[in-house]
């Protein structure tokens, strides 16, 4: 049990490192694909669907904060929607079956709508006036989110049934 | 799933989720210091995202510099050409400024100047917002500590430098985040206030009060230095409108258009000097 824990650490640990790098290519690109692209989302989402939500919840808090500590919000928004995030899409894909591009697609666009939501929701509480909607260019990020997420999921079946294939 | 694991992942939550509204809640109203928490996230994560960046900028050299040479040689010509001209325009302003002060005086100032400046690159954009706050690859180690003023490559004022402040990385707040806040002056009518951003690309220029006149749309508003933190005579943007405020008829509303641009701060320089002669 031990054990178990302290390799999800190390994984989540190492999911979070995958996310910085992404953030930061995304970063380089231009400001303005930060905003329609949160690659922590596609981290969490990613690995919670695939690990359950135990694992989804460690990795959305360790996503999140790193995502707070490179922002100048205030510290812990970001960790606490995330954490919600990866907890329940871990909980609910065990729940019903998410396998197909499309349900995939679609259940990972209510997740990512639900943690902007909630994102939204704390930051005009706790930071009044903060929320910014870049010409309503924001609310195309839970749809570029959805989309990333389960194309990955689209692309690791394909190299699986590729490989399978060749065996 | 048996009733244990749940309990167990009904426990996580709940722990987690505590973890996170007590952090939020020490920090608000916001304000604080740093913690160390964040501190210590921060010099965790922050050279990967330098790492990234350098990698990047490497692929990105390797390519501009060996494989798409299309267009250098005219690209040549044109920069010859930009040179001579920015030659004459120095010329020029060396001799007007010669007219104020003597060269020896001019050349003393000059030297000090450029004492003062680190140029760094930004490897990071705030992502929250970009309008907020970036991160830069100078910290403690190249002099860079909190509370210096960034300039874009042409001078134009980006913000300041705040915690956290690694050993080679720096955050630096934006002109344009909403808890910013820069003491200026208008060039022309000398309206004097204070340019707020309001975490989108226009910023304000609160505390001008209605019964003052004077200011127009374009006028240049400049650092008057008073803030302790930001060197007077800095460039930071122009106004962009003025109208009565019908929240608060004491205070006029102006919005301020900052100069600096996001695709023009891919280098920053660090003003290392602080007004007044603090370093």
């Amino acid at each position: 049990m031990r054990e178990s824990v302290a390799k999800d650490v190390l994984r989540a640990f190492l999911a979070t490192l995958a996310a910085v790098l992404v953030y930061s290519v995304a970063g380089g690109a231009g400001p303005a694909l930060l905003v329609v692209l949160n690659a922590f989302s596609v981290v969490v989402l990613y690995f919670s669907v695939r690990r359950g939500e135990v694992f989804g919840a460690l990795l959305g808090t360790m996503c999140g904060l790193v995502q707070d500590t490179f922002s100048l919000g205030v510290f812990g928004v970001a960790g606490l929607t995330k954490t919600l995030l990866g907890f329940w899409t871990g909980y609910i894909s065990r729940r019903i079956d998410v396998a197909p591009f499309a349900r995939n697609a679609l259940f990972m666009l209510v997740m990512s709508v639900l943690e902007m939501a909630l994102w939204v929701l704390i930051t005009a509480v706790v930071r009044q006036g903060s929320v910014n909607w870049h010409g309503g260019l924001v609310l195309l990020q839970p749809l570029v989110t959805a989309v990333l997420g389960s194309s990955l999921f689209a692309l690791e079946r394909r190299i699986r049934a590729r490989s399978s294939r060749g065996a | 799933m048996p009733i244990r694991e749940k309990r167990r992942s009904a426990l996580v939550l709940a722990g987690l989720t505590a973890f996170h509204v007590l952090l939020i809640s020490i920090q608000v109203p916001r304000g604080a210091e740093k913690s160390l928490f964040e501190r210590s996230v921060f010099f965790l994560f922050s050279p990967v995202q330098r790492a990234v960046s350098g990698g990047v900028r490497g692929v990105e050299s390797l390519w501009n510099g060996y494989i798409d040479l299309r267009g250098v040689r005219s690209e040549n010509q044109k920069l010859k050409k930009d040179i001579f001209f920015l030659n004459q325009d120095l010329r020029f302003l060396e001799d007007r400024l010669r007219f104020f002060r003597s060269e020896a005086q001019l050349r003393e100032n000059l030297a000090d100047f450029r004492g003062t400046i680190v140029p760094a690159r930004v490897i990071g954009v705030d992502s929250a917002n970009p309008n907020q706050s970036i991160v830069i690859d100078k910290g403690r180690l190249d002099g860079v500590g909190k509370d210096m003023a960034v300039c874009d490559r042409f001078g134009y004022l980006v913000g300041r430098t705040i915690e956290p402040v690694s050993l080679k990385e720096t955050m630096v707040q934006l002109i344009t985040d909403k808890d910013s806040s820069v003491s200026v002056v208008s060039a022309v009518d000398r309206l004097t206030g204070s340019m707020t951003g309001r975490s989108d690309p226009v910023c304000e220029l609160r505390y001008v009060l209605a019964s003052v006149t004077g200011g127009r749309p374009g006028e240049e508003l400049l650092t008057t230095g008073y803030d302790k933190i930001y060197p007077p005579g800095i460039r930071v943007g122009r106004i962009q409108s003025l109208e009565k405020d019908e929240a608060s008829p004491i205070f006029r509303r102006i919005l301020a258009a900052p100069y600096f641009r996001f695709n023009t701060i891919d280098v920053v320089a660090v003003l290392t000097e602080r007004p007044g002669g603090g370093g």
